[in-house]
């Protein structure tokens, strides 16, 4: 509480220049605001729709799991997709999405060229992709090379019994779909395929994809699957003094809607 | 004299505290997307059930005479890699008691047994 007991000098005291001086403060607070503040908050929000969908692809890949490794007929996701669309890409669209070769390393095939299709998250306005292929979520900045995978397809090699298990799973859908906002994703197991190939000889792995993602799965390859090779065919680090095996299983996955 | 009115400084004050308390809640929320697939992987994934089949049919098939039939053999491999996604493999030993060295591989999961009858 303050009491005035004797009168202040107040000879200086203008109130033109006090009201320039609030208003002036006030304008450059709204400035500042305008300029650096907004601009940060857009960034923090395309940051944020970049991270929930990241976490939605791994639910759907986790969908695609149930579905080709726990024999589950049908799964769906409600999944909210902001900031950008989610789009899927079969195994019929031109030019191949993502292919996959399983070769002997001298030109025979174990695998024709598999195209896997994928199911492609693209960002408005941060330049990012992220897309689900062949059991994998991989992701990639538009502007910059290079690309990361962010979860791990189920692919093995089994020391005792010298076996490599590769899962190789497409997309399907009755056509191009794409999907922004609130949406359900049902996808649908189709056809499986299992077939076993005694190896006599080297097992080769070649990627190929037509948005590169190439650096993702180089990752996996010769980090995860200890591969050797410089792609885009890598060699798979199999035991010689016993009888090898490679198991290719194939499954046909149905997207029914986005 | 003029007094100044201050009794309605709690209201700045709780504007303070409810805007503190905005910030921190939503630094909360922001953890919240991290979370996601670990947890699930390494829980729910244990393939349990899988394991116990395929040791009670080796078992089951190895005690009558302490071998397995090449056919038999065969099977249960390529029905485990084909239903189960899963590579197994074992050894059956037999001297006085029966012996069996399981081992199962699905990718996500590496088991052995080792199993001695009595």
């Amino acid at each position: 509480m303050a009491v005035r007991k004797f009168s202040l000098a107040e000879d200086g005291v203008s109130e033109s220049i006090g009201f320039i001086l609030i208003f002036t403060i006030v304008i450059a607070g709204i400035g500042l605001v305008t300029l650096y503040g907004y601009p940060m908050l857009l960034q923090q929000q395309t940051g944020a729709n970049e991270r929930i969908m990241e976490k939605n692809m791994i639910v759907l890949q986790n969908d695609v799991k149930s579905l080709a490794y726990k024999t589950v007929p049908y799964k769906e996701s409600s999944l909210k997709v902001e900031g950008g669309s989610l789009t899927v890409y079969n195994t019929l669209s031109t030019p191949p999405v993502a292919t996959f070769s399983v070769t002997d390393c001298v030109g025979g095939n174990y695998v024709d060229p598999f195209p896997s299709g994928d199911l492609r998250y693209s960002s408005l306005s941060a330049g990012a992709e992220i897309s689900l292929q062949n059991g994998a979520v991989v992701t990639r900045r538009l502007n910059e090379p290079g690309s990361v995978m962010l979860a791990e397809p189920r692919w093995f090699y089994d020391a005792p019994t010298n076996t490599v298990v590769l899962n190789l799973i497409g997309f399907n859908s009755t056509d191009i779909m794409s999907r922004a906002g609130i949406g359900t994703v049902q996808i649908a197991m189709g056809d499986t395929d299992y077939k076993t190939y005694p190896i006599t000889g080297d097992l080769c792995i070649k990627y190929d994809s037509n948005p590169d993602y190439s650096d993702a799965w180089e990752n996996y390859f010769r980090n995860s699957l200890k591969m050797t090779g410089t792609g885009p065919e890598y060699r798979f680090p199999l035991d010689a003094s016993k009888p090898a095996t490679l198991v290719i299983k194939k499954f046909d996955v149905t997207i029914k809607s986005l | 004299m003029a007094r100044l009115n201050d009794d309605a400084q709690w209201i700045i004050l709780m504007g303070f505290l409810v805007s503190f308390s905005l910030f921190f809640l939503a630094i909360v929320i922001n953890q919240s997307t991290v979370v996601g697939q670990t947890i699930a992987e390494s829980v729910v994934e244990f393939p349990k059930n899988d394991i116990r089949d395929i040791s009670h049919v080796i078992k089951e098939h190895a005690v009558s005479n302490g071998v397995i039939t090449d056919k038999v053999h065969r099977d249960i491999l390529n029905l485990s890699i084909q239903r189960k996604g899963a590579v197994i493999n074992y050894t059956l030993t037999h001297d006085t008691n029966y012996h069996s060295l399981i081992t199962y591989n699905n990718g996500v999961t590496t088991y052995s047994e080792n199993w001695t009858s009595d």
